[in-house]
């Protein structure tokens, strides 16, 4: 598989380079630059969202994130026919279900003891250290915040009668426990006076994990069967579902990764047509594969044909499905296991229809179909409105509806019996609504420059996210955009 | 796929001086710019990803 996507990315930019070298032979009397000044780009977005079924903790408790986003993308003019762009990022994020990979604080408790009870009524205090969590609260352990930087490079090379496109583009993101490393190539032809564009992408990312497990199995992994005298769970108390102390929690199953690599591969197709003066469409196809470790290392998993196990004040064990219970964790038996393969087809179609002067419609529609036997339909719809020259508001919607996979069950529904299993919400079958809106602000003959930039462009966007299985989401994006 | 683009030239021609409406900014058929944040946690919350002119891979997406 690598090697044919290797050669399709080969063929791809030799078929690019040989086009544009056929069209450099006859030049043009007078060519327009591609991108005729320097142009600068500054986004960014907050995003929050709440939720109950946070994978880290086996398809349970809170889902709480909150995400800042910022980027800044550079395209410069190179020569007559190049663009050159960089786009620099930072994703910064706060998350309550990523911080109970170590779930455990403590605190201390003073315990009042009666003695000499024959000779007369004393009593001794002592204070001891309470470990303790609940899947329904943030921890205060460090994988609770994580920052992803990113950095791009693209290059688009026209023919000289700008009917050829040849892009290539690489790309670098990391973050604590995650690195990305993404390659691509691309050709894009237009013809039939510019009416009709078809083009093909092949990309290709090279991740590697620094996988963090939950800190339960990762004490089992470092010490062996001996790790409740050891590490950690030395001098703690871990309790059955009966609230009595018990020493025979033993999570056997858990094996950590031997490899850490994720690599994934897609081509992608699209063509464009134009079909009437009013009306033009578009249809994208990827066709994605994707290797190494697609599990997530902190994902807990607990089985029904397993006894549980808890650390925590027993009290609060027969709450532990619910928000009430803030001090009793459960130990996991494993974390998600799922294939080292995954292939990918997803569809999709815009169709925008100039409505009149004022209105705009612009609509999408994807299908998606995987090997893990995921289906999907998304469908969303958006219209713009022209209250002026230079402003636009748009409401949108967006409906996304999937089918489980073949892995997932809820909370503690899997059992030993299972090779592949996962109780992450996002791929359980659920309905989403989104709703929201925007303004943009376009004004091309702007004069007011600020260091020799001048703003052209606003945008700014909100939507709400509402997921049928309990989380929903706030998000914000702003854009501007300046030209030199 | 390869059907339609084989059609796609029999649709009617727009000359470049008919092209007032397809080239309003609203008519690009392309994601906005800032569309880009609202792409990426749809891709960590959803199960499918793609087929949307945009990033088709990379990253975990798991929190």
């Amino acid at each position: 598989m690598k090697k044919r996507l290797i050669t399709l990315m080969s063929l791809t930019c030799v078929s690019g380079l040989l086009s544009a070298q056929e069209h450099n032979t006859t030049p043009p009397s007078y060519k327009k630059k591609v991108l005729e000044t320097i142009e600068l780009d500054f986004l960014g977005s907050y995003y929050d969202q709440k939720g109950k079924h946070s994978a880290v903790n086996g398809g349970m408790g809170t889902e709480e994130l909150d995400n800042y986003a910022g980027n800044m993308i550079l395209s410069i003019p190179v020569r007559l026919d190049g663009v050159l762009s960089f786009d620099v990022g930072f994703s910064a994020y706060t998350s309550a279900s990523s911080s109970n990979i170590n779930p455990f604080m403590s605190r201390q408790i003073t315990q009042v003891n009666a003695t000499g009870a024959s000779t007369g009524a004393t009593s001794v205090e002592s204070t001891k250290t309470l470990q303790y969590g609940s899947p329904w609260y943030a921890s205060t352990g460090p994988s609770r915040k994580d920052v992803l930087y990113n950095l791009g490079a693209n290059y688009s090379h026209s023919s000289d009668d700008r009917n050829t496109i040849l892009t290539v583009h690489a790309a670098v993101a990391r973050e604590f426990d995650y690195e990305s490393i993404g390659v691509g190539v691309g050709v894009t032809k237009l013809f039939n006076e510019k009416n009709t564009e078809v083009g093909i992408k092949a990309n290709a990312y090279f991740d590697t994990w620094k996988p963090f497990y939950p800190t339960e199995l990762d004490e089992y992994h470092t010490y062996g069967t001996n790790f409740q005298n050891a590490g950690y769970f030395a001098n703690v108390e871990i309790y059955d579902q009966n609230g009595n102390i018990s020493t025979k929690y033993l999570p056997d199953r858990f094996v950590a990764f031997d490899d850490y690599k994720r690599n994934s591969y897609a081509v992608s197709l699209f063509a464009t047509q134009i079909v009437t003066e009013k009306m033009q469409f578009a249809v994208f196809a990827d066709v994605l594969y994707q290797k190494g470790l697609l599990s997530t290392p902190y994902h807990r998993i607990y089985f029904a044909d397993k006894p549980a196990y808890y650390i925590g004040t027993p009290n609060y064990i027969p709450l532990y499905n619910s928000p009430q219970n803030t001090e009793v964790y459960r130990l996991a038996d494993d974390i998600e296991r799922l294939p080292d393969t995954r292939f990918k087809l997803p569809i999709g179609m815009r169709l925008n229809y100039y409505i009149n002067n004022w209105l705009t419609l612009r609509s999408y529609y994807r299908f998606y179909t995987d090997d893990w036997e995921l289906r999907s339909h998304t469908i969303s719809l958006e219209l713009p409105v022209k209250i002026s020259e230079r402003i636009t508001l748009f409401p949108l919607y967006r409906f996304y509806t999937q089918s489980k996979t073949k892995y997932f069950a809820p909370f503690g529904q899997h059992t030993t019996k299972q090779k592949y299993y996962t109780s992450d919400y996002d791929l359980s079958a659920f309905d989403s609504h989104q709703y929201g809106g925007g303004l943009v602000y376009n004004n091309p003959f702007s004069k007011a420059a600020i260091g020799g930039f001048t703003l052209k462009n606003f945008e700014i966007r909100y939507n709400y996210y509402d997921r049928n299985d309990g989380l929903s989401a706030n998000i914000v994006s702003v854009g501007l955009k300046f030209v030199q | 796929m390869g059907c339609l683009i084989l059609l796609l030239p029999s649709c009617q021609t727009v000359k470049e001086y008919e092209k007032q409406y397809i080239n309003d900014p609203d008519m690009v058929l392309s994601a906005h710019t800032c569309e880009r944040y609202e792409t990426n946690f749809q891709v960590y919350r959803e199960g499918a990803s793609g087929a949307n002119g945009g990033k088709t891979g990379g990253g975990c997406g798991c929190n």
